[in-house]
């Protein structure tokens, strides 16, 4: 089978608008999408510029637009997607360095206004007791699967239509460290996700969590961190 | 040196039009709560048979009843999936927010359809 490929292109350094590349490649048994990218760099143009790395789902960095949204390429089988007409972009809200290729800085600079490590209490003597059955534990559990590809951020009309908004994956991130019992940065992280550009942007859309090849439901990190940030306020916030 | 983003949308996900659905019949619902109080307010400060003549006029109007069926619809709309909202809110239905938005669908269809049942026979 034959596969009609469109693929954006577009180099700030020469060109002044975008264009799409149109490519048939030929389809072979569970083909995913970025071996359909891979082939176009391989046999029709050296030029074209993506990223990616562990080619399992794993590193993160070859989430595109896909036939309408953002996914890890390499998770993608081109079968799932019940169509032989491909159009891939680069992932939204990012700035393009090159064809498919965006900068992820944007996003990594505010995953590190969160402060995304553990910074550990001090004058714990006896170690912090996590039972394994605990609601919340299995929230955090799920949530750490995080790979920081992006997809939550390029899915969310919230992101695109405030630049500063912090994101799904920050705010999830954010809210597996508060919700952690041997964390000493609780509140410190509080007051950061309680301004208006933090939790407060989340309009509740779910496009994050349909897009997150981890299954991830950043929504629900968000309305949890709303509630400690609410009693936050009402001084009823321990922890 | 960066001069471009993508800014497609994903455009094929429930959460997506709830939500755009919730936003534009929010904001008509301002628009006409204003254009309510105003028209109200106006009227009844100049005595009550300008308000009964204004009232009269709107109540005579095919078009006027109309439209109040499509603030009804409006108005439903926005207040079943403001229930699904304020689930989300209290921390229920984070697995099963596309099943909580088609379960208040249908009740909102049945209640629309009860109404149009009640209304249209005074209208026509
Ligand atoms: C029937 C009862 C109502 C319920 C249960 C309700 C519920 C809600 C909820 C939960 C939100 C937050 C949505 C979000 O986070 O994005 C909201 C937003 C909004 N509501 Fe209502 N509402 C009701 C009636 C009204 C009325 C009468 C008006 C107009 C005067 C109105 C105007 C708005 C506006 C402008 C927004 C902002 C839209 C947005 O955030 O996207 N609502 N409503
Ligand atoms: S939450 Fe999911 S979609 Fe978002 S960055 Fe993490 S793995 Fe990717
Ligand atoms: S190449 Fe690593 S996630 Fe796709």
């Amino acid at each position: 089978m034959t596969l009609n490929v469109k693929v954006f292109r577009f180099n700030p350094e020469t060109d002044k608008v975008p264009r799409f590349d149109t490519f048939k490649i030929e389809e072979f048994p569970n083909m995913a999408v970025l071996d359909v990218v891979m082939n176009i760099q391989n046999y029709h143009d050296p030029t074209l510029a993506y990223r990616c790395s562990c080619r399992i789902g794993m590193c993160g960095s070859c989430a595109m637009y896909i036939n309408g949204r953002p996914r890890l390429a390499c998770r993608t089988q081109v079968s799932s997607l019940g169509t032989k007409d491909i159009t891939i972009m680069p992932l939204p809200n990012l700035p393009i360095i090159r064809d498919l290729a965006v900068d992820m800085e944007p996003f990594f600079e505010k995953y590190k206004k969160i402060k995304p490590y553990l910074i550990p209490k001090q004058d714990l003597k006896e170690p912090v007791i996590c039972k394994p059955d605990s609601g919340e534990r299995e929230l955090i559990d799920y949530m750490l699967e995080c790979i920081t590809c992006g997809a939550c951020y390029g899915a969310c009309t919230m992101v695109a239509t405030d630049p500063h908004y912090l994101g799904p994956a920050a705010l999830t991130r954010a809210y597996c460290l508060i919700a952690d019992k041997r964390d000493a940065a609780t509140r410190e992280r509080l007051v950061i996700v309680e301004q208006s550009e933090g939790v407060w942007r989340c309009h509740t859309q779910f496009n994050c969590a349909e897009v997150c090849p981890k299954k991830i439901v950043p929504t629900q990190a968000i309305q949890q961190l709303k509630k400690r940030c609410v009693f936050k306020r009402l001084g009823l916030f321990r922890g | 040196m960066y001069t471009f983003k993508n800014r497609s949308q994903v455009w094929d996900t429930v959460g997506m039009w709830a939500w755009l659905f919730h936003r534009v019949t929010g904001l008509a619902l301002v628009f006409y709560i204003i254009l309510h109080i105003v028209l109200m307010g106006t009227s009844l400060l100049r005595g009550p048979e300008t308000f009964n003549s204004v009232l009269g006029f709107l109540m005579g109007s095919t078009l006027f009843l109309i439209l109040d069926l499509l603030l009804a619809a409006a108005v439903l709309y926005h207040g079943l999936n403001g229930i699904r909202i304020l689930l989300f809110d209290i921390g229920i239905g984070f697995n099963r927010q596309k099943e909580i938005f088609w379960v208040l669908m249908a009740a909102g269809l049945v209640i629309y359809l009860f109404l149009l049942w009640r209304v249209l026979p005074e209208i026509f």
